[in-house]
C-alpha cells in the first residue's frame, strides 16, 4: 500500500511553494520558486519537482491551496481546501511552535500579524494599502544595486554604524537612500538602514496597538534575510525564532490543513496536470452594472473553473470548495 | 415632470424613491453604486474626501448628465463633515457645468426648503410619507430575513436572488394595502429556500458608519460574503429603526437612540458626530447577546468613527468580544478584503471550537 500524502500549494506575488506532508506531518518535499508573472506554470513545474522527488510510492490524499493565488491555483491543481493564507501560516507556525504568541509574516507583498494565545488565533492585521516594507521593495533595491537579495541581506549585517533611513514610503525611502550613498555612506551601512526603517515601518503600521509578546516566529520569504533578522531583534529585544520550513510555511500550513480535513476523496487531478495545457480567457459579465472581470480556467478545452464574479452567478457549476 | 436624484442608500433607496413621489418629481435613484458612478466622484471630489462623499458626488454628476434637475442629500446637524457635503457637491456640479440643484434635508424655518419649494398638498404628502415609511419597514424585514437565511442556504446565491426578486415586487407595489399584503408574505417566500438545518452559523454584527454599511459596492458585498462563509450577520443600518430615532419614535426600543446612550455611556459619554456613538453601543450590545464578533467598517478617513476605534478595542478588551476593523476607500482591493473577511471567520471558528460548541459542517476543515 502506499504512503497517504497530504499536498500544499501556497501561489504568493512573488513565489510559488510546494509541500508534500506525510502521515506524521513530517516534510516530504518542499519548494520555493518565483512566479515570474505565470503562477500556472509555475505551479505545474513546482508540481513537476515533486513528482521527480518523490516517485510513485506516495499517494496524495489531500490537496489546499493558498496564497493570493489560491483560487487559481486550487483550480489548476484540483484542490479540496482552499484556505486563505492567513489561517494557512498560523497553522504551520503553531504547529512547529505550539508555544508561539506573536507570528511575523512578511511576503512579497504582504506583511502581516497574528496574535496567538494559547495556541489559539486571537488577532492579526495586515498591510492595507502600502507595501512599504515587504519583499518587493528589497528585491526592487537589490535591482538597483546590482546585487542579489542574498548578497543584500549578507552585507547588511556587517556594519557597524547603520545610516538613518525613512521608511513610511517606499519612494521616499529610495530617495532617502540614494542620498546617503551621495553623502558617501558605506554601502552595509545605507542596507541595515533600509532594513531597520522597513522593520521600523512594519511595527508601527502593521503591529500597531498590538501586543507583541515573545515567542515571536518570523517567517515568510523575508525571514531569510540576516538584515531584518538583526533589526528586528534590536528594535524588540528579542531574537525572533526562524522556524525550519520559514521559506513555505505557508504551502506547509495548508498541507497541514488538507491533513486534518477528513478528506474522503481527493479532488486532486493527478501529477498529469503538469504537461497538460491549461490557459485561462476573461471576460466582462455585460449583465450588472458591477462590470465583473470572470476569468475561466481552460484545461485542453474543457472548463474546469471560473471565479472573479461578486453574485456566484458564473462559479456555480465548477465552484471551487471556498472557506 | 421634473426628477429628483437621491443619495444611495442602499435597498432604501426605493422607499426614498416612494416617498418624494408626492412632490410631483420622479425619483432617480440607484441601489447601489456601480464601478462607474464612483469613477465620476473619484475624478471630481478632493482626493481626501471619504469614499462616502465621492460615491454621493459620483451620483448627482451621473444623475446630471442624464437630465435630472434636482437632488436630495442628507446633512446631519452634528458634528461631522457631512453637513458640508451638500454644498462642496453644489459647488463640484457647478464647475462641471451642471445644472442640478441640491436640496438638504435639515430644517430652516418650519417647513424643509425641499417640501417648501414642490408645495405638495397635505394629503398627498401624509400619502406618500405613510407609503415610505411601509415600505422602509418592508425592506428592514427583508434585509433581517435575507441574513439568516443566506447563512444556511444549501445553494450559494438562493438568497440574494430571492431579496432582488422581492425587492423588484416591493418597487411596483404602490398602494398601502399592497405593500402590506406583501410584507406579510415575506417569510414564505425565504421559506422555500432550501437550507442546511444542522449547521450552526456564527454570528456577527457589522457596526459603523452608515454608508458603507448600505452600499454593497463600496463595502465590497460584505453581507453576501459572509454568508457565503457561513455566517449570519446583523446589519446595524436598518432605516426603519434609524428613522423611529431621528423622528423619536418607539424611543422605547431596544436599538432606540436614548439606549444606544445609555449602553455606550460608560465608554463615550458624549456624541463626537455621525454614528460613531452608536457603533460603541452596538458592539456592547454585540457583546451582550452572545454574538460571535464584530466587524466594525468606515470610510477611510471617516473623523467620528476613526476616533472610536480605540473605544473599540477597549471594548474589545473588556467584554472579550473579537472586533475586526476595516476601512473602506476606492482604493480598497476585493481580493484582500475576502481575505481579511476569510481569516476573521477562522479566528472566530476556533474561538467556538475551544469553547466546546459544535462547529459549522460547511468548513471541512475542523469537524
Amino acid at each position: 500500500m502506499k504512503n497517504k500524502a497530504y499536498l500544499g500549494v501556497d501561489v504568493g506575488s512573488i513565489s510559488t511553494n510546494l509541500v508534500v506532508i506525510g502521515s506524521r506531518h513530517e516534510v516530504l518535499f518542499e519548494t520555493y520558486a518565483r512566479v515570474g508573472g505565470n503562477p500556472i506554470a509555475s505551479v505545474q513545474e513546482a508540481l513537476l519537482g515533486a513528482k521527480t522527488a518523490l516517485g510513485e510510492d506516495v499517494e496524495i490524499a489531500g490537496v489546499c491551496a493558498t496564497g493570493s493565488g489560491r483560487h487559481l491555483a486550487g483550480a489548476v491543481v484540483g484542490a479540496d481546501v482552499v484556505k486563505n493564507e492567513i489561517t494557512a501560516h498560523a497553522r504551520a507556525a503553531i504547529h512547529l511552535h505550539p508555544d508561539v504568541q506573536t507570528i511575523f509574516e512578511i511576503g512579497g507583498q504582504d506583511s502581516k500579524v497574528t496574535l496567538v494565545r494559547n495556541g489559539v488565533v486571537v488577532d492579526f492585521a495586515m498591510n492595507l494599502v502600502c507595501a512599504a516594507g515587504t519583499g518587493s521593495f528589497l528585491d526592487s533595491q537589490a535591482l538597483r544595486l546590482g546585487i542579489t537579495v542574498p548578497v543584500l541581506s549578507e552585507r547588511a549585517i556587517l556594519s557597524a554604524a547603520p545610516t538613518r533611513i525613512s521608511g513610511r514610503c517606499t519612494v521616499f525611502a529610495e530617495s532617502d537612500m540614494i542620498h546617503k550613498q551621495q553623502a558617501g555612506h558605506r554601502q552595509e551601512d545605507i542596507l541595515m538602514g533600509l532594513c531597520q526603517a522597513m522593520v521600523r515601518n512594519f511595527l508601527s503600521n502593521v503591529c500597531a496597538g498590538k501586543e507583541l509578546c515573545g515567542p515571536i516566529v518570523f517567517q515568510g520569504g523575508v525571514s531569510a534575510n540576516l538584515g531584518i533578522r538583526r533589526a528586528f531583534k534590536e528594535i524588540l529585544k528579542i531574537e525572533p525564532l526562524i522556524p525550519r520550513h520559514h521559506m513555505v510555511m505557508g504551502a506547509y500550513g495548508a498541507a497541514l490543513i488538507a491533513a486534518r480535513a477528513e478528506i474522503r476523496q481527493t479532488r486532486f487531478r493527478g501529477y498529469e496536470v503538469c504537461r497538460r495545457p491549461i490557459a485561462t480567457q476573461g471576460f466582462v459579465c455585460p449583465d450588472c452594472p458591477n462590470l465583473c472581470e470572470i476569468i475561466e480556467v481552460i484545461d485542453d478545452g474543457k472548463r474546469i473553473s471560473r471565479s472573479g464574479g461578486r453574485c456566484r452567478k458564473w462559479e456555480a457549476d465548477t465552484c471551487a470548495p471556498q472557506g | 415632470m421634473p426628477s429628483l436624484a437621491i443619495e444611495p442608500w442602499g435597498n432604501y433607496s426605493l422607499a426614498l424613491g416612494a416617498s418624494v413621489e408626492c412632490l410631483g418629481v420622479t425619483p432617480w435613484t440607484r441601489t447601489c453604486t456601480t464601478p462607474e458612478i464612483l469613477q465620476l466622484g473619484v475624478e471630481a471630489a478632493p482626493e481626501f474626501s471619504c469614499i462616502s462623499f465621492k460615491a454621493a458626488t459620483g451620483h448627482f454628476i451621473k444623475a446630471a448628465m442624464e437630465g435630472v434637475e434636482y437632488g436630495v442629500m442628507v446633512n446631519s446637524q452634528g458634528t461631522c463633515r457631512l453637513r458640508y457635503y451638500r454644498m462642496l457637491q453644489q459647488k463640484l456640479l457647478k464647475e462641471r457645468g451642471f445644472n442640478l440643484f441640491i436640496f438638504g434635508l435639515g430644517y430652516d424655518g418650519f417647513k424643509p426648503p425641499l417640501i417648501r419649494h414642490f408645495d405638495p398638498s397635505l394629503s398627498d404628502f401624509l400619502r406618500c410619507c405613510f407609503r415610505a415609511r411601509l415600505k422602509t419597514l418592508t425592506i428592514d424585514d427583508l434585509e433581517v430575513a435575507a441574513w439568516t437565511r443566506r447563512a444556511v442556504e444549501v445553494n450559494p446565491g438562493d438568497t440574494t436572488r430571492v431579496m432582488k426578486d422581492c425587492l423588484k415586487e416591493l418597487d411596483q407595489a404602490r398602494t398601502l394595502p399592497q405593500i402590506r399584503a406583501f410584507r406579510r408574505a415575506i417569510p414564505e417566500r425565504f421559506h422555500h429556500i432550501p437550507v442546511d438545518p444542522g449547521r450552526r452559523p456564527l454570528k456577527i454584527g457589522l457596526v459603523g458608519e452608515a454608508t458603507v454599511l448600505r452600499d454593497r459596492c463600496i463595502n465590497h458585498d460584505l453581507e453576501e460574503t459572509l454568508g457565503g462563509l457561513g455566517v449570519e450577520v446583523r446589519n446595524f443600518f436598518l432605516l426603519g429603526v434609524e428613522m423611529g430615532n431621528i423622528f423619536h419614535i418607539g424611543f422605547w426600543g431596544k436599538y432606540s437612540r436614548s439606549a444606544m446612550r445609555r449602553l455606550a455611556r460608560p465608554y463615550l459619554a458624549t456624541p463626537v458626530g455621525g454614528h460613531a456613538m452608536d457603533s460603541v453601543a452596538h458592539t456592547i450590545l454585540c457583546a451582550q447577546e452572545g454574538y460571535d464578533g464584530v466587524i466594525h467598517v468606515a470610510p477611510a478617513g471617516c473623523m467620528p468613527e476613526v476616533s472610536i476605534r480605540p473605544i473599540l478595542r477597549r471594548v474589545s478588551q473588556d467584554l472579550g468580544i473579537p472586533v475586526y476593523e476595516c476601512s473602506f476607500d476606492e482604493h480598497t482591493s476585493h481580493v484582500g478584503m475576502v481575505t481579511r473577511l476569510e481569516a476573521f471567520v477562522d479566528v472566530l471558528y476556533e474561538r467556538r471550537t475551544k469553547r466546546g460548541v459544535r462547529s459549522a459542517p460547511c468548513d471541512p476543515e475542523r469537524t
